[in-house]
């Protein structure tokens, strides 16, 4: 069985002879552990992988937004970062004033994707292929309006938010269709939408104004045959039922600063839970039996005939040694 | 009486230009400025910090009211000022350094203001040592330190380690917060206080006050 077919059986609750795994190696680590983080992805290779743009233009950005400095990504967003290894904050967005509205241009580069060469880096793996289109609409609005901005516009209701709010998603669309049409067997949406105890906005309002944008998205990718899948950091049980109605295949979101067990009771079975293991305590701080013992929980709780993936973030502050012993553990067929 | 309760609703609804119309109503008619900002203003801005810790109101509510409240006491500060009134306590606060994610400091020092309290915000990335020379120059009751990143947070260690080499470690409570941060953390370094949401923030720092000789 290729690690595709794993996950392929894991997102259909199809009993796979084990749990699929993947670490996020973030810059942080590659910076701080490259030998133990190599190490890791030599015994515990990803069963699913992110295809990598294949623009035919090149994006209009500058500077490496993981390196201290200043960088711009391709929305003419300004990134100020102060630590190596980490992504920097937008603290001067660019629509701060809505003057500079009509000014914004979108990132058409990212719409010359060589499909074939997508297709061939997915005939050449045996491996689940991620799209690397990732729409992320509330960030991106956070990015170019500024946070504090944006949740007071959410409620104030300028006509230049709804304005804002089409330019980006008609270019997710459009972006996402395309990707749509490659070979690729999943897309995949993010945004923040949770606190550390409850959601950033309440669910009604990301109800009223997002929830039928993600219902788009949603629908390109079912449409065209393809798996849905979608990051949120912070608490977002609230619109977790939400993202099941509309079709969403596997969610990576923090379920231990949610509650493993109340997940598990409420959502088991009907989405696949893509992680993750939590990174705020245990991967910096937990022993090797606490390490144990939570995955042993997201097993219990989150799997039933598949509906989980083992993955965990390898990024600032994680401890390299938990997140070997957090594969390790994975590392042994599926009992039920 | 009725410009406070008018006030009031206008704050909690967030409605910034209504708190602005009625505030300068009030003020054209005589009213007290510190029996507004106590008897109204506090109130509700104490009113919609609860129900966001109840899970009733989200960051977009809370931001709105803080607006609305800020517009009102903008126009209270002068008057409030040539009346000597003083305010609930002075907190000094950053996000430490090495980190740059300010708004949950943000909201808090809004809160805080909202609740009363003179606010000294040293922005993000703030030095151990630009706290020391805060807090030796405003001899504030209260420092609040706020973290995002699990590798930022040693910097609050550090911050009470220098008020402590500077002397002046007991002349104020410190305060500390963020997404990774607890309160098993807080007393591991020597914290006065953990609050882990922005309303919990100006409870503690209240506990405080009123525990100050």
């Amino acid at each position: 069985m290729t690690p595709r077919d794993l996950v392929i059986r894991t997102l259909e609750f199809d009993s796979p002879p084990r749990v699929p795994r993947q670490m996020w190696l973030l810059p942080w680590a590659q910076l701080h552990y490259p030998r133990q983080a190599e190490d890791i992805q030599r015994r515990f290779p990803d069963d699913l992988v992110s295809s990598p743009g294949f623009w035919a233009q090149p994006l209009r950005a500058t500077g490496d937004r993981h390196r201290r400095g200043i960088s711009v990504d391709e929305w003419g967003c300004t990134f100020e970062n102060i630590q190596d290894g980490v992504i920097g904050e937008v603290k001067d967005p660019v629509l701060a004033d809505w003057s500079r509205l009509a000014d914004l241009r979108v990132p058409v580069e990212r719409l010359t994707v060589e499909v074939e060469r997508v297709n061939d880096f997915c005939r050449d793996t045996d491996r689940f292929v991620i799209s690397a289109v990732c729409p992320r609409i509330f960030e991106r609005l956070q990015f170019l309006r500024g946070t504090e901005n944006l949740l007071c516009d959410l409620l104030d209701r300028p006509s230049e938010l709804t304005e804002l709010i089409g330019i980006i998603h008609d270019f997710h669309l459009r972006e996402f269709s395309l990707w749509a049409g490659t070979d690729v067997d999943a897309l995949y949406i993010m945004d923040d939408w949770g606190a550390q105890r409850s959601m950033l906005i309440s669910p009604a309002l990301w109800r009223e104004v997002f929830r039928p944008l993600y219902a788009d998205y949603i629908a390109i990718a079912h449409n065209a045959g393809k798996y849905m899948f979608m990051h949120s950091d912070g608490y977002i049980t609230d619109i977790i039922g939400d993202l099941i109605e509309l079709g969403l295949n596997a969610i990576n979101s923090q379920i231990f600063c949610m509650g493993v067990e109340e997940l598990g009771q409420r959502f088991a079975g009907q989405i696949t839970f893509w992680g993750e293991l939590d990174r705020q305590q245990l991967l910096p701080h937990g022993t090797s039996d606490e390490i144990i013992a939570a995955a042993s929980r997201m097993k219990d709780s989150l799997h039933r005939d598949g509906g989980l993936i083992a993955q965990c973030e390898f990024g600032a502050g994680a401890n390299p040694d938990n997140v070997r012993t957090f594969f390790e553990f994975w590392d042994q067929p599926s009992e039920s | 009486m009725e410009f406070e309760k008018s006030l009031f609703e206008a704050i909690t609804t967030g409605n910034k230009d209504q708190a602005q119309r009625i505030t300068e109503e009030a003020i054209a008619d005589g009213v007290d400025p510190e029996k507004l900002v106590n008897n109204c203003m506090i109130p509700a801005m104490d009113d919609v910090g609860n129900r966001f810790e109840q899970g009733e109101l989200f960051l977009p509510e809370l931001l709105i009211a803080a607006r609305a409240m800020k517009t009102s006491m903008a126009l209270l500060r002068p008057l409030l000022a040539k009346s000597g009134a003083r305010p609930a306590g002075r907190v000094v606060i950053g996000t430490v350094m090495g980190d740059q994610h300010d708004i949950g400091k943000n909201l808090v020092a809004s809160l805080l203001e909202g609740g009363g309290f003179e606010v000294i915000d040293l922005g993000f990335d703030v030095s151990p040592q630009k706290f020391v020379d805060a807090v030796r120059e405003n001899s504030p009751e209260v420092v609040g330190m706020s973290a995002l990143l699990t590798t930022t947070m040693p910097a609050m260690k550090s911050v009470i380690q220098e008020l402590a080499q500077a002397g002046i470690r007991d002349s104020a409570r410190v305060m500390i917060g963020g997404a990774p941060v607890t309160q098993r953390y807080a007393d591991e370094i020597g914290a006065d206080g953990y609050a882990d949401n922005a309303n919990s923030a100006v409870t503690l720092a209240r506990s405080f006050i009123s525990r100050t000789p």
